[in-house]
């Protein structure tokens, strides 16, 4: 048996991931619902309300498991673990307002969207079970919403100029958050013991390492598109030899204004960002 | 070839459109209106013929499947398949 499998579970950090996983699966199917007769294409319009219903339905699954976790978590059972009356969501800044445009959209269907994936891609061996059955069936659906968002960033990004620029703008404005949201950096060598939830196995990965696997999984997009976030790919060699890529930011993110018990971002002092390079310029 | 000829000036190419300087979604309709239309293929058993059951338009294949599952999903399909309208031949036209 190994370490992880014989310690129980850290009932108040699982409560806690749960509750913010189907807060923003909520809220980011209101956000996609708002979209579903505006969209710049009757197609994307049906396409953006199909993945509305999934967003919610992705978030009716995990409620029901806030009851059954709360006890332990010492958690009161009441108003405020029901979907039906819940008031107080545990979700990203960027999603507690309507998308001010199309971009906006698009950007929040490539960061907030392949974020939320990375945890479930995380937890399909789960020691929760419940988590991990959800997690199965989450991420086929996914992964039609991940080809919808590389697409139109694609698209948005090939028009150019206020195009690109807005497409770019809006990326930049919700990655602080996105990147942050994963959980505290940890330590060098200390990984292992200050996150409870994969030293415990709920999840295979540290906040660290899921911030690198996102970072993988829309590198690629952002580059091929010439959209510049402050990422870079870096080559690296595996145990066989072979090749292959990596990504690593180029930016430190925002610790100051990161706050762990709510996992919101503070809105920055000032709202323009830094220039950065375009993204995907490799490094060895 | 006549000197009228040669003073001739090629043909000016398009002039680009302009990018909008707000990105609204009315605006972005005319401008990102995806050009080909892909006919969108389905069958609930596999005893059954693929039959047309309707078009999209997208930009790619990838989109346009993504489009075929969220637009043609009221049946449970056990295969669908998008294929560009230009892609076909006519063989007979009347």
């Amino acid at each position: 048996m190994s370490e992880a499998s014989s310690m129980s579970l850290p009932s108040a950090a699982l409560f806690a991931l749960i509750a913010r996983l189907a807060d923003n699966k909520y809220l980011l199917g209101r956000r996609y619902a708002e979209w579903c007769s505006s969209a710049p294409t009757l197609e994307a319009s049906v396409a953006a309300a199909a993945m509305a219903q999934d967003e919610l339905g992705h978030a009716r699954a995990l409620y029901p498991l806030l009851r059954t976790l709360a006890p332990e978590a010492g958690v009161a059972i009441g108003a405020e673990i029901e979907p039906e009356t819940r008031t107080h969501f545990t979700a990203m800044r960027a999603l507690e307002q309507p998308f001010a445009d199309w971009p906006a959209f698009v950007a929040a269907n490539l960061l907030i969207d392949s974020a939320l994936t990375q945890i479930f891609v995380a937890a399909q061996a789960s020691r929760y079970e419940p988590l991990a059955g959800r997690s199965r069936k989450v991420l086929q659906e996914e992964r039609t919403h991940a080809l919808y968002a590389e697409g139109w960033a694609r698209r948005l990004a090939h028009e150019g100029g206020a195009i690109h620029a807005a497409t770019e703008a809006a990326l930049r404005r919700f990655w602080d958050e996105t990147l942050c949201w994963f959980g505290p950096t940890s330590q060098a060598g200390e990984a292992d013991v200050s996150d409870p939830l994969a030293s415990a196995g709920v999840l295979d990965a540290t906040p660290d390492e899921l911030r690198l696997h996102f970072l993988a999984a829309v590198g690629p997009t952002l580059t091929a598109a010439g959209l510049a976030l402050p990422l870079r790919r870096v080559a690296q060699t595996n145990d066989t030899t072979a090749e292959s890529d990596a990504w690593e930011l180029t930016a430190p993110l925002p610790w100051d204004r990161w706050d762990a018990a709510t996992y919101h971002l503070r809105a920055a002092p000032e709202a323009e960002t830094a220039p950065v390079a375009p993204a995907g310029a490799s490094v060895q | 070839m006549t000197n009228k000829t040669k003073q001739m000036k090629p043909a000016a190419k398009p002039a680009a459109k302009p990018a909008p300087t707000n990105v609204t979604p009315a605006k972005l309709h005319a401008r990102l209106a995806p050009e080909r239309v892909w006919l969108v293929l389905a069958r609930q058993a596999y005893d059954q013929p693929l039959r047309q059951v309707g078009t999209v338009e997208a930009d790619d294949g990838e989109m346009a499947g993504v489009y075929a599952r969220s637009i043609y999903d009221e049946f449970a399909w056990v295969e669908m398949a998008v294929i560009p309208r230009d892609a076909l031949r006519t063989v007979i036209a009347s």
